[in-house]
């Protein structure tokens, strides 16, 4: 072990260590679980648009449920420090829940609402439960791209006590009810994750109690000591040096571009954003700093950390800047509700820039999400809000092919079409993989998919999309071609701009959600592979022929009845 | 004396397959042990069979049913080794098999490996026909799309070699019309064929779920069918007269032919019977509120039992490509009993990880080379080598003695692995493996009871498994159970459950609506039309009308809510029920038991009507030949049954403790034993740890009493 490295490893013994911070994670679970059984929106039931997180008394991120999104989780402590400066320990008491939507203090876009709970212990604040969750609605227009400030995009409340020793505060409760279009759905999910906050305080004090401890401190002094080391060697094993790297992207009115300089010194990385393109005051796609940080933690942590358990000592060897005013540190009020357009660039952005350095680590950029939402009433499906976030192809590795549609780098899932349709007059005609929109390569990116949607109602509905990658692909790694571009039609038409849109009856929408990018040169991609890309129409006989340099000689219909042979063979074969 | 006086369970695992015969007049229990034979499972049953039947000098006409449970189908489908399958879905839906939920079950893990479906894509094929949210029909079916896709196979020169059909269409759940047309028309031109469809196979909501169940269903149907006629054959010629019946992941029983058309059902029968056997015991001592804890090579599975009733889930996962990873598997939505399963057994392995940490698990030595005691060239510390270390092993006396425990190469296993990187004494490391790998199985417990909103508190372990009995106590006693009991013959144990099982099948329908009191009426004729389909599975099982129960359950949320609760409903005509002052209030009372509240200004809703239809429970009385009444002995000192001492870790102790060991093949009914003390039988181990007395009951349980008072 290296000796200069920090991060103290002594005041706790190895084995309790372990016990008891696998108690924490196990309790961070069960508080994620009761979030997705007790919620109200598919937004968070069915789209996991949430994030729990379990912090120290100072604030500081001890775990986070397993399958959190990982900005949420390295946000939250910073958003939990944030509040105490308004409501410090003195101020809090049992049954307290402090609550903001402030883009600045949370997680930078108003429909994301932070909940903390102090957590005592023997009359002592020992610890802090934290949870994120995008909720369906917080008033304000109803498109995501197109506003010239954050007051456009609904209510801001800053940190304030929704629960005060265990009661509603009321003026809080009405101040959110009264300002959102769908309050019964929005206080639903507020108050459910009050009510895991219960059972989670709960399970804290009992852990508490089971191991005699007055507090968590030791524990947290360990566990983040013993994760710092631990993400410190693994920086100091990289040589020294600096490498850049530069992204340009779509944006909405206007393409922006991402820079990073990204230097190792020692057990220490560097990263800053300078010269990354400043913030637009006619698009709503500004990051504000939290989310920026947090989501360059990510690419980190996975490359060099992937097994531990998040925890904010693994963002102490982590030094993120970039220029205030700039696109990924936007300033008050600037627009920010789609700031996911900007931040999903900033891990393909960090991978790039190590794609040398570690080559088999680093996977290429992603399709993304299309996330659209709809709003309207209908005499026979009453009020509706519904959320869907369908994604586009994962980027490859150096090992394998993109996955198929999936969310990255968060880990929402996509709301079945049955609920949709329950739910609301809309049918979805078609949600099928797109042929040759996985970028190419020696691994193949993930292909995207089309979705097409028929308004089946009787009056119009508010419709929201929000593309992205409709004129800048996800980029491939290592002579791997980028994704297929994303679109959207509306009756055929091709969309430019995305206010929300009056979906009258009848008609039709159709996304195209990107692929993602490939790793290395395609004509090196084994052939068997090619052929079976083709056999299962990912990628066309023009684009085998073309870019990977086979020549598969079927006609299309000899194509389809070859490959069923093949995968009935194949079968017998095995 | 009868002639119908036994009852032959039998349970195809991957290595063995186990055999028990109980005789119900006397309650007399036998058991049998042999090595599975997977090209043809159905010799070593008739092994097992003339074996037991040959014991108990009784003939096949004796046997009023036999009763069986395999792995062979959740084998077969992580082994992909099913039928040829094609899928028909709604135009426009066929990657929905690929695309599922979109989402990773591993967010840090860039490299985790995809979970590929069952069916390729060029196998799948798109049918024109749309129905809406509400069921209502949009298009109709068209049969030309089903007419192309006979074409494509018939140019493909396939159709004769398509030996299944899968067919999921949106919203069938709601509305089967078109799934049902399709069917018949592939039955005509694919007489070979099983044909499988979602809205009997799994009729819920959400496609991908749905889908997958009946992919999976059809994927192992014509395996099943064909392997359950041969084995109905065979044991028929071997004398069996009466029904084969299969055990069901629900803990339910049912007729061979209901089995073959949805072998879904049947993937998690094996665990379920175990589950069972932990009710049955817990019946015989009284006891209601358990959790089984089945802990053995690989995994350990806890189970939570509420006043006799385990736990019940409407889903998991098969095949997961991350063993333990949620969301690796391909779901399956059909009802089971919700076994909580983590890696950790005898054989996994102990490491220091990246952080300095002792991990345990989940990756397993496995049988071979098994742990490093084993001798087999093992040299990774198991929790089987700390077991052997602390003195809970007795290295002569393991499996009976067949085996020899090496402690030495355990100790330089432990040594190297563990205590050299950790700077601890090897002592401390293995008292470090046993901690670490019972916490691991008792923060699984925890979150699982407290799912279930139960105290703990109020609960005994039941260990069972080769290791349980060794691990049983600390984990009671860090969930401050009552107690812990170990039955005799762990091995046995599970097998006993396929004899006391209902004749039971399940039935669901999707129905989302918020709770009126004209919904009540609406919710009254569905379960009518469920207790319908109830009774005629039932009567092909053979139970007479009169005998079947039905219990009616819903799935329950508050207006608005994207999740639901499953509540048994005790009303036989929901129509007669008060809404706002019976029902509403039942409701609210549930949630909060589980979650700590209820929105009680919010209204009810409805998500699905589920019923189950059982035949009686069969009554077992087990007698133990040893250990009649006459046996009680006056002195119920155990001393008769020392073996001797030996030096053993104790946590509490924090030392080694010269500590008794008994034989518990001498025990008598009524013997009270003390801890610290172990007790050592063929195939397994009970370790009584300090603060606990253990009892004899009069079948020869070990009924452990733990005492908090320090």
């Amino acid at each position: 072990m290296t000796s200069n490295i920090a991060g103290d490893v002594t005041d706790i013994d190895p084995i309790s260590l372990e016990i008891q911070w696998q108690r924490l994670v196990a309790i961070a679970d069960e508080i994620d679980t009761a979030v997705i059984r007790t919620s109200f929106s598919t937004i968070v039931g069915e789209s996991h648009d949430f994030g729990c997180a379990i912090m120290d008394a100072s604030g500081a991120g001890l775990t986070q449920a397993q399958w959190s999104p990982p900005q949420f989780c390295t946000m939250l402590p910073r958003t939990t420090r944030d509040m105490l400066k308004k409501f410090p320990a003195a101020a809090l008491e049992e049954g307290d829940v402090l609550a903001t939507n402030d883009p600045w203090i949370g997680s930078t876009h108003l429909p994301d609402y932070n909940l903390v709970s102090p957590v005592f212990h023997k009359g002592k604040l020992v610890a802090f439960l934290g949870t994120v969750a995008h909720v369906s609605d917080v008033g304000g227009h109803l498109g995501d791209l197109e506003a010239s400030d954050m007051f456009m995009e609904g209510t801001r409340l800053m940190p304030n006590k929704f629960y005060a020793r265990g009661q509603v505060v009321p003026i809080v409760e009405e101040f959110i009810a009264a300002n959102c279009r769908v309050p019964e759905m929005v206080l639903g999910d507020l108050h459910a994750i009050v009510g895991t906050h219960r059972i989670g305080i709960k399970r804290i004090q009992e852990f508490l109690d089971d191991y005699r401890l007055d507090d968590i401190e030791s524990l947290s002094h360990a566990i983040q000591g013993r994760s710092e080391r631990a993400l410190r060697e693994a920086i100091a094993a990289l040589p020294d040096g600096v490498s850049e790297y530069e992204i340009t992207a779509d944006g909405y009115l206007e393409p922006f571009t991402l820079r990073i300089r990204l230097e190792i010194r020692g057990s220490d990385l560097y990263m800053d954003f300078a010269g990354s393109s400043p913030q637009q005051w006619h698009s709503a796609i500004n990051a504000a700093f939290n989310i920026s940080y947090s989501t360059a933690v990510y690419p980190i942590k996975c490359m060099l950390a992937a097994h531990i358990p998040n925890n904010d000592g693994l963002v102490r060897p982590l030094h993120i800047t970039a220029p205030e005013g700039s696109i990924v540190n936007c300033t008050f009020p600037a627009p920010v509700k789609a700031r996911a357009k900007v931040i999903k660039h900033i891990p393909p952005l960090i991978f790039g820039a190590l794609a040398d350095l570690l080559p088999d680590e680093v996977i290429a950029a992603a399709g993304g999400i299309f996330p659209f939402h709809i709003v309207g009433q209908d005499a026979r499906y009453g009020r509706f809000a519904v959320h869907m976030l369908p994604h586009g192809g994962l980027g490859a590795t150096q090992d394998a092919d993109g996955l198929l549609p999936a969310a990255y780098p968060h880990n929402s899932t996509v709301t079945p079409t049955e609920i949709i349709e329950k739910q609301c007059p809309i049918v979805m005609t078609r949600k099928a993989m797109l042929t040759d929109s996985g970028g190419a390569g020696k691994r193949r990116g993930g292909p995207g998919q089309e979705i097409a949607l028929r308004h089946i109602g009787r009056e119009p509905i508010m419709l929201t999309i929000r593309p992205d990658l409709m004129k800048y692909p996800a980029p491939g790694l290592h002579g791997g071609d980028a994704g297929a571009l994303g679109d959207v039609f509306f009756e055929g038409v091709r969309l430019e701009r995305f206010v929300p849109i009056q979906w009258q009856p009848g008609e039709e929408v159709v996304l195209r959600v990107p692929g993602g990018g490939g790793y290395g040169d395609p004509l090196e991609r084994e052939r068997a592979d090619v052929q079976a890309d083709v056999t299962s129409g990912l990628v066309s006989l023009e684009a085998a022929r073309d870019i990977y340099g086979l020549d598969v000689r079927f006609d299309p219909e000899e194509l389809q009845l070859e490959a069923i042979r093949a995968c009935v063979e194949n079968r017998f074969a095995d | 004396m009868s002639t119908q006086r036994y009852r032959f369970g039998f349970d195809i695992g991957g290595t063995f397959t186990d055999f028990v015969l109980v005789d119900v007049v006397s309650g007399e229990i036998r058991s049998y042990k042999t090595l599975t034979t997977p090209r043809q499972p159905a010799r070593a049953v008739l092994e097992g069979w003339h074996q037991l039947l040959g014991e108990a000098n009784a003939a096949g006409s004796e046997v009023v049913s036999a009763i069986h449970g395999t792995t062979l189908i959740t084998n077969a489908l992580i082994e992909r080794k099913g039928a040829v399958t094609i899928l028909l879905t709604t135009r426009g839906f066929s990657d929905v098999l690929d695309t599922q939920r979109e989402m990773r079950y591993d967010i840090y893990d860039l490299h985790a490996p995809p979970v590929t479906h069952l069916v390729p894509r060029p196998l799948r094929f798109e049918i024109d026909e749309r129905l809406d949210g509400l069921g209502n029909e949009l298009e109709p079916l068209d049969v030309t799309s089903l007419e192309q896709l006979s074409e494509t196979l018939e140019k493909a020169g396939v159709t004769d070699r398509i030996e299944a059909i899968a067919v999921c269409f949106l919203h069938a759940y709601a509305n089967p019309a078109h799934e049902q047309a399709t069917c018949d028309w592939l039955k005509a031109r694919f007489p070979q064929a099983a044909i499988s469809a979602s809205s009997a196979v799994a009729p819920e909501i959400r496609e991908y779920e749905r889908m997958s169940t009946t992919v999976c269903n059809a994927y192992v149907q014509p395996l099943t069918e064909r392997y359950l006629a041969r084995l109905y054959r065979e044991l028929t010629q071997a004398g069996l007269e009466k029904d084969l019946y299969l055990m069901l992941s629900s803990g339910g029983i049912t007729a061979l032919k209901t089995a073959g058309e949805y072998p879904v059902r049947m993937i998690e029968s094996g665990p379920a019977a175990g589950v069972l056997a932990a009710v049955f015991y817990g019946e015989m001592l009284g006891e209601s509120n358990l959790v089984s804890f089945d802990m053995g090579g690989t995994t350990a599975k806890m189970c939570v039992i509420e006043d006799g009733r385990p736990a019940m889930a409407d889903n998991f996962e098969v095949a997961r490509v991350h063993r333990f990873k949620r969301g690796s598997g391909l779901p399956v939505r059909v009802p089971t009993i919700e076994l909580i399963e983590i890696g950790a057994g005898g054989g996994s392995i102990a490491y220091v990880d990246e952080l300095g940490l002792l991990k345990v698990g989940p990756e397993s030595s496995g049988a071979d080379p098994g742990p490093a005691c084993y001798g087999q060239g093992g040299d990774q510390p198991t929790v089987t080598d700390a077991d052997l270390l602390l003195g809970y092993l007795n290295p002569h006396y393991f499996l009976g003695g067949r085996i020899t425990l090496d402690r030495d190469a355990a100790a330089r296993a432990v040594e190297r692995h563990v205590a050299e990187p950790l700077g601890v004494s090897i002592t401390q490391a293995a008292a470090g493996i046993y901690q670490v790998v019972n916490e691991n199985m008792i923060s699984a417990t925890r979150v699982h009871v407290a799912e279930r909103g139960v105290d703990p508190r109020g609960l005994k372990l039941i260990a069972f498994g080769g290791a349980g009995p060794v691990h049983a106590y600390p984990i009671a006693r860090a969930l401050k159970m009552q107690g812990y009991i170990c039955p005799p013959g762990a091995g046995v144990t599970s097998a006993l459950g396929f004899l006391t099982a209902p004749v039971a099948f399940d039935f669901v329908r999707t129905f989302i609506a918020q709770i009126k009191p004209a919904t009540l009426a609406e919710m009254d004729e569905i379960y009518a039309e469920l207790e319908a389909q109830g009774r005629s599975t039932l009567l092909k099982a053979g139970i007479p009308a009169q005998e079947i129960e039905f219990t009616r359950s819903a799935d329950l949320r508050h207006m608005g809510q994207g999740h639901e609760i499953s509540v048994v409903l005790p009303y036989a005509r929901l129509a007669d029920v008060d809404l706002d002052e019976e029902l509403r209030p039942f409701f609210y009372a549930h949630y909060a038991d589980i979650y700590g509240y209820a929105h009680r200004h919010l209204g009810v809703e409805v998500t699905a009507c589920r019923l189950r239809a059982s035949g009686p429970v069969p009554h077992i009385r087990l007698s133990n030949p040893d250990m009649s009444d006459d046996a009680v002995a006056p002195d119920l000192s155990a001393a008769r049954a020392l073996k001797e001492t030996r030096a053993v870790y104790f946590d509490e102790l924090n030392d080694f403790v010269e500590t008794p060991v008994y034989d518990r093949h001498r025990l008598t009914v009524g013997m009270r034993i003390a801890g610290p003390a172990v007790v050592e039988e063929q195939n397994s181990t009970a370790v009584i740890g300090p603060s606990a007395t253990a009892v004899v009951d009069k079948t020869a349980n070990l009924v452990v009493i733990l005492d908090y008072s320090e």
